[in-house]
């Protein structure tokens, strides 16, 4: 293959001489990569569409609730917040806290990353912080997933 | 002269195609980006994007977005209309996929830090491309009107309603008035068909316009 060298002028202060990168052009190499990738990709999905078709269940009836009744799973961490949280603080209702701190504060605090997060550094072993943050939401979001299944 | 250089030459020669491309094709992508699988993930979420472009226009030319012929129309694809099952089926498991894909990608950009000065705001555009991800799974899921679709966008009105303040007024416009009718389903239909779309490729080619300016973060 034919590696190519670049010089990268990087923005940042700490660096004032270019850092040499090896790459690859991105054609044809990178989009090789790609193109095996998305084939695999793509049959997979194709696989899996043709051995577990998507399902249709009987016609909708607003007068007959089914049981269980789960979103989808992208949405059951909010669904187990709201069933973990009994508490209400003050007048705020019990109900209103299990909604917004999962997807108001959530993703307000998604948003917010990389303006809380000022460590400069990339190197994982110097943002334990950042790191410990982010293995505490991670498991926060299994784990109210998994309490909505459960204690559904 | 091969015909294929005779065709590229005509068009280079109108449209200059080697100045335009050969920046593009010359381009560098870091060793690590090209050997690390983990790289792949934005791409894949973007294959899955593609496809169900694809497979959603197919859909919608069969599919009936009133309560009365939404759930006839799904069935007549699932059973009738040829490859209509395989279509739909492929839309469901790229919607999934595309969802997961997005998530570990985000989950690839902070732990590597990858969001750091100067990618700040492309940060800010992969979460919004998240959360119009999940939207349009959550729009998606109503539009066959069964059992589950009713239910699943009952509960997930309800708790949408119960944001404060702003709640009441996203629950109003999702549901077009107090229970989940026809009215639902065309507002449903016209945000997974038309707003969420043009949304989507439009963060889509800033989040990509910015990966190119500023380049792949190479410091793990």
């Amino acid at each position: 293959m034919s590696l190519i060298e670049i010089e990268k002028h990087e923005v940042e202060e700490e660096r004032h001489e270019p850092v040499r990168i090896r790459g690859f052009p991105f054609f044809p190499h990178f989009l090789l990569r790609e193109v095996v990738v998305m084939c695999l990709i793509a049959g997979s999905l194709i696989l899996m569409a043709s051995l577990y078709p998507a399902g249709l269940l009987k016609p909708a009836d607003p007068f007959d609730t089914p049981t269980p009744i789960y979103p989808e799973w992208y949405f059951l961490y909010v669904f187990g917040f709201l069933k973990f949280w009994t508490w209400d603080i003050g007048p705020i209702e019990a109900k209103v806290i299990g909604v917004t701190l999962p997807m108001v504060l959530w993703y307000g605090l998604l948003f917010m990353v990389p303006f809380i997060d000022r460590n400069p550094s990339s190197d994982i072993r110097k943002r334990k912080f950042a790191v410990a943050m982010g293995v505490i939401a991670l498991l926060g979001i299994l784990y109210f997933t998994y309490y909505s299944i459960v204690y559904h | 002269m091969k015909l294929e250089d005779k065709i590229f030459k005509w068009f280079d020669d109108r449209f200059k195609l080697k100045e335009l491309l050969t920046p593009i094709i010359k381009h560098p992508a870091p060793e690590y980006a090209v050997t690390n699988p983990l790289y792949c993930l934005g791409g894949i979420a973007f294959l899955c994007f593609l496809i169900l472009v694809g497979t959603g226009v197919f859909l919608a030319m069969y599919y009936k977005p009133t309560p009365l012929e939404a759930y006839k129309s799904v069935e007549h694809i699932m059973t009738a209309v040829p490859m209509g099952s395989l279509i739909r089926s492929l839309h469901h498991w790229a919607a999934n996929t595309m969802i997961a894909a997005v998530m570990l990608h985000m989950m690839r950009i902070y732990f590597m830090g990858a969001y750091k000065k100067p990618r700040e705001l492309n940060w800010v555009v992969g979460v919004t491309l998240l959360l119009i991800t999940t939207t349009f799974g959550f729009s998606g899921y109503l539009l066959p009107w069964d059992q589950l679709a009713f239910w699943a966008t009952k509960i997930g009105t309800g708790i949408a309603g119960s944001i404060p303040i702003l709640g009441q007024y996203i629950s109003l416009i999702l549901v077009g008035g107090t229970d989940i009718g026809a009215e639902t389903m065309t507002r449903f239909f016209a945000i997974h068909v038309m707003i969420l779309p043009i949304t989507i490729a439009i963060l889509l080619l800033m989040h990509f316009a910015m990966v190119r300016i500023q380049g792949i973060s190479g410091r793990l």
